[in-house]
């Protein structure tokens, strides 16, 4: 049997394979699928609470108060990325996935492209339903707020955040640690920003929260808080310091002895 | 099973030269040269913490030499175009993500390499773990999780498999089962490259040896050569009483050591049985008993092992090795 399978007729096995495995990994565990669908039902149910609670401030949107749990959603999104990687550490599969795709650089790249992919679906889906669900159950007296093409915006930054779990578990690997992480990484910058004085609006308006606060046009977005940056531009600045941390964190895992 | 598959292949073999690997102040290999050839089940002997896993891990690529090269099928493992294809590993039983099932964790490597799901339900079937297929691999025995160990190994049909203790954890006929797996890979024509510290595991299945202390090489040999050339030349020689003096006499005018053991009979040492048996001819002695000894391997590890454990007291490792030695008919 040896020979027959051994053959030139199947191709040396590419970027495609190591993103079927990683397919076949994450649809197999209960826990990476539970915590993304955790992401979405958290980013619905908070539209859901805002409108029965009608506790939502009067100069706020409908699409900013339809996602102000959208942010706990994107923490769980970056928990997720995190997670595909810490729990090969845990286990100690690391070993196995390394051996059986040992040009490295593609294991991050396909976890990267695989939770993307996912959290883009989940962020787009759940964002919308919740936008929905506060349309039609907050009163008239709040400002629309403008849904598209904001809703793709905050799926992206999703996606980004899942991609900058990812870049974190490779760094950490140990789970809880790299939770933990990832939840200051989100948090932080706001809570501490006030420390800094002036420079506030840059340390928070850094952040992953603030890009979801402007493009979620909620009236948290203030310009004194978290810069004058808009939506957008900070979307593009979320990419491009995640992208660096998972091109440095890729190195890390090339370099490092498993 | 094609014919071509029989034949021993060059481009199976494991290479290491002068291979090392320190971490920090400590030399976990160190300067290791050997060489594995297909067609054979090569044991890799050595205590705990003597090398053997890191060995493993820098043939896979999981770690870096700090000098000195390793190679798989005559490359790098990193450089390998389809490595799970080339070289099936089990490193330890226990690395599988305890929520995936049997299947899924199998599926996920087969998948890596585009290998089509029913070759998934082959290795199952030849590990004998269709029946727990869908079960998580946390709920599985250490004995299953070795066996799925060994189906991940087998899942891209391998030329070379490389295992670290594949034994731990099964039961007798778990062992016989794992014994007759490798010897039938082997034949095969494949690489099997078989990490022990147990000894009598090794004695039964391996054809060649590769023994390390200390990360480095102790004996690089088939395994009746290995146990030939370390055991003493040893006899035991029962004479009838009234002759016993005059045979020792005899063998000890010959350079040979001779000493009684408790069940009344000469222990020789020197001269071969066969000579022994003619000197006693030639002088007209009877001989009522006339044993070769051989070392058991186990022995011969402890003897060559304790030797590299203790650089300063390898002269007294060997004599108490020597002391204990027992009878094995050979």
């Amino acid at each position: 049997m040896h020979a027959v399978v051994n053959t030139a007729v199947t191709p040396a096995p590419g970027f495609r394979e190591a993103l079927a495995f990683e397919w076949t990994k994450f649809t197999g565990l209960r826990s990476t699928l539970w915590t993304t669908a955790a992401a979405a039902l958290v980013t619905v149910a908070g539209a859901v609470f805002v409108s029965l609670t009608r506790s939502l401030q009067p100069d706020d949107t409908v699409l900013g108060g339809s996602l102000t749990l959208s942010v706990v959603g994107l923490m769980i999104a970056g928990v997720v990325g995190a997670l595909t990687v810490c729990g090969e550490y845990s286990s100690g599969t690391m070993a196995t996935t390394l051996a059986a795709v040992p040009r490295r650089g593609r294991v991050p790249a396909a976890k990267t492209v695989l939770v993307s992919a996912v959290l883009y679906v989940v962020g787009l889906v759940s964002c919308t339903v919740a936008y929905l669900l506060g349309d039609a159950f907050l009163d008239g007296s709040y400002a629309q707020g403008r849904p598209l093409p904001a809703l793709f915006g905050i799926a992206a930054l999703f996606s980004v955040v899942g991609a900058l779990g990812v870049a974190i578990g490779l760094v950490v690997r140990h789970p809880a640690g790299a939770v933990t992480v990832v939840i200051a990484v989100l948090l932080l910058p706001s809570l501490f920003g006030p420390l800094f004085g002036d420079l506030q609006r840059w340390v928070a308006g850094a952040a992953p929260t603030a890009a979801l606060e402007k493009l979620t046009q909620t009236s948290d977005a203030a310009p004194e808080a978290v810069g004058s940056l808009g939506g957008w531009p900070s979307l593009a600045l979320v990419t491009a310091y995640t992208a660096l941390a998972l091109a440095a964190a890729s190195g890390v895992l090339c370099r490092r002895d498993v | 099973m094609s014919a071509v598959a029989v034949l021993p292949s060059v481009e199976d073999m494991i290479e290491a030269r002068e291979l090392t690997k320190r971490y920090g102040g400590r030399t976990a290999v160190d300067g290791l040269t050997f060489t594995v050839r297909p067609g054979a089940v090569t044991g890799f002997l050595g205590p705990n913490g003597a090398g053997k896993s890191t060995t493993m891990r820098l043939a896979l690529g999981l770690v870096r030499p700090t000098a000195g090269s390793v190679t798989v099928a005559g490359r790098r493992y990193s450089e390998l175009a389809a490595p799970l294809r080339e070289a099936g590993a089990l490193l330890d039983a226990r690395a599988v993500h305890g929520g995936h099932t049997v299947r899924r964790h199998l599926l996920g490597l087969a998948r890596s390499h585009g290998i089509p799901a029913r070759r998934v339900d082959e290795v199952l079937g030849a590990v004998g773990l269709e029946s727990v297929a869908d079960r998580r691999a946390r709920g599985l025995s250490l004995g299953m999780a070795q066996r799925l160990g060994i189906a991940a190994a087998l899942i891209g049909d391998p030329g070379v498999l490389i295992l670290d203790e594949p034994v731990n954890g099964l039961d007798t006929e778990g062992i016989r089962w794992i014994r007759a797996l490798l010897k039938s890979l082997a034949a095969e024509g494949r690489t099997v490259f078989l990490a022990s510290h147990l000894m009598s595991e090794l004695e039964l299945t391996a054809d060649r040896i590769i023994v390390i202390g200390r990360g480095r090489l102790l004996a690089d040999t088939d395994m009746r050569t290995f146990i030939e050339s370390n055991s003493p030349h040893a006899t035991l020689l029962r004479t009838p009483a009234e002759e016993s003096g005059r045979m020792r006499a005899l063998l000890e005018a010959r350079g040979a050591a001779v000493r009684p053991d408790a069940h009344g009979r000469w222990r020789v040492t020197g001269p071969t049985t066969t000579d022994i048996g003619e000197l006693a001819r030639e002088h007209r002695i009877a001989v009522h008993e006339l044993t070769p000894c051989r070392s058991s391997l186990e022995e011969i590890y402890t003897a060559l092992t304790g030797a590299a454990v203790e650089y300063r007291s390898t002269r007294s490792a060997d004599a108490n090795a020597e002391e204990e030695l027992s009878c094995m008919p050979s």
